[in-house]
């Protein structure tokens, strides 16, 4: 396009444009812009503001250039600001809840409640007990018994309205084996009713009182599908 | 020798009255025997039998249901179960089953919707070495000569267990009004449970026993421990509970009686 390539070079040249597009549409550009440059004015070449459009050019090239910046650290909450002292304590807490938790649910889980709160008294409590009891997180011995004596009433009186519907086809003989060991039973869970509400804490009693009632329970049971 | 006589005379006597009875006096002695039989038949519930032999095994289980009436079990050495009952009128239905093992008898369930059922009364034998597992609604209940793993005897309300010669690692009694009688040994490791509303619960124990014990008799507070009086017992509420230990305490005796006498019989 100069002229500069000797006529060997310049042949070879014109060979390879002739073969292979991609360098014959890069010699083109060139033409073209070696053109524009031979025919058009050089004011007309010349952008307005050149300088300011160096500037811009500039200072994109330099925004490429410049490594990046490391990110600063975010200016953090007080929260966060603890000193090592409040850190260790902090995790002893942690770990003397997690260590109750862990105790109060191993001993619920190996100490079934229906026959351990509902049969022990006060005295037979643990002071862990009877300070959760204080605070209101378990059910002290009494309560428990008296939700425990409510379920087993439920029950009885589910069982005793099934066997009222049936005691009309019993004979007599049956009617009256039913009424008497009944009977029995009633005047068993009177006793023990009586001892604990002069002595609440009676041990013994209080299971035994729960003995009866399953028994009764088991009774009318039994006897509901005769 | 006076007497002798006397006696002689009266049986003479009583052959010439025989000898002197006529037509008229015959037909009167006759008709009275009649008489009676028809009323005594009347009177007394015709009974029909129940029969059935299953083979078995050394370790069958006898698990029975009845509903009123008396239940006997006893081992014996043949390899069968020999099921007799007699049926009281109005008879109940009897359908037992063989289950892989398992002998079935649930009278409850064969007579559903029944409302007159006449007493039943079992009489079952066993092989030594059977479970048997036995329940009543009203009746009594008699286990003896039985070695195997459990040993049950349930009344729903009344009636006396009887658990003759009984060595069996678990064993449980259980009634409301009625005695529990036990006699049999306490194996190691082994679980022993009776339990009464109203009787007197014994039990014939050998003197070499070992086992840990927890006997509530709360109203009479009788508990009579004579047959481990050498064991570390302790008394508790005021003479209601015994709790305490005889020899290493492998196997655990609960006993609890709530308006009757606890009482140990040395075997």
């Amino acid at each position: 396009m100069d002229n500069e390539l000797g006529e060997i070079q310049a042949a070879d040249v014109r060979m390879h444009l002739a073969v292979c597009s991609g360098c014959a549409l890069v010699c083109e550009d060139f033409s073209s812009i070696l053109d524009v440059c031979t025919t058009e004015p050089a004011s007309g070449l010349v952008p307005p503001n050149s300088q300011a459009l160096w500037c811009r050019i500039n200072n994109i090239i330099e925004n490429e250039n410049k490594p990046v910046p490391p990110e600063t650290e975010q200016p953090s909450g007080r929260f966060w600001h603890f000193s090592l002292i409040q850190v260790s304590a902090a995790v002893l807490c942690i770990a003397v809840v997690s260590s109750l938790l862990t105790f109060v649910t191993i001993k619920n889980y190996t100490q079934p409640a229906t026959d351990d709160f509902t049969t022990r008294s006060a005295a037979t409590q643990t002071t862990f007990e009877k300070v959760l009891s204080k605070v209101g997180l378990t059910e002290t011995p009494q309560e428990a018994r008296n939700t425990r004596l409510k379920q087993q009433q439920a029950a009885i009186d589910y069982w005793h309205a099934r066997v009222q519907t049936r005691r009309v086809q019993w004979d007599r003989t049956t009617r009256e084996a039913f009424d008497r060991n009944l009977q029995a039973i009633n005047e068993t869970v009177n006793d023990y009713t009586m001892i604990l509400q002069k002595d609440p804490y009676d041990e013994i009693s209080g299971e035994m009182l729960d003995t009866v009632l399953d028994d009764k329970m088991n009774l009318l049971r039994d006897f509901s599908d005769l | 020798m006076s007497a002798h006589v006397v006696g002689t005379d009266i049986m003479i006597c009583r052959v010439n009255n025989r000898k002197r009875l006529n037509g008229p006096a015959k037909t009167t002695i006759l008709l009275t025997v009649v008489f009676f039989l028809s009323v005594f038949v009347g009177i007394v519930p015709a009974q029909k039998k129940f029969s059935r032999t299953y083979p078995a095994g050394q370790n069958i289980r006898l698990q029975l249901m009845n509903r009123t009436g008396t239940v006997t079990v006893e081992g014996w050495s043949r390899a069968e179960v020999s099921i007799t009952a007699s049926l009281e009128a109005p008879a109940a239905n009897i359908a037992p089953q063989n289950l892989s093992g398992t002998i079935v008898i649930n009278l409850i369930r064969d007579n559903q919707g029944r409302n007159d059922v006449g007493n039943v009364n079992f009489t079952i034998r066993v092989p030594y070495a059977s479970i048997v597992d036995i329940e009543t609604k009203i009746g009594n209940l008699s286990v003896s000569n039985v070695s195997g793993g459990l040993v049950r005897a349930h009344i729903s309300s009344e009636g006396d267990i009887t658990l003759m010669n009984i060595s069996a690692g678990a064993v449980s009694a259980e009634n409301v009004l009625g005695d529990i009688f036990f006699d049999g040994e306490i194996q190691q490791e082994g679980n022993y449970r009776f339990t009464s509303m109203r009787g007197n619960i014994n039990l014939r124990i050998p003197f070499n026993s070992s086992f840990k014990m927890v006997a509530t008799a709360p109203s009479t507070r009788n508990i009579s421990i004579g047959a481990c009086s050498g064991a570390n017992f302790g008394y508790f509420g005021d003479g209601r509970r015994v709790v305490g230990r005889c020899g290493n305490g492998s196997a655990t005796l609960t006993v609890t009686n709530q308006r009757g006498n606890i009482g140990f019989i040395r075997r």
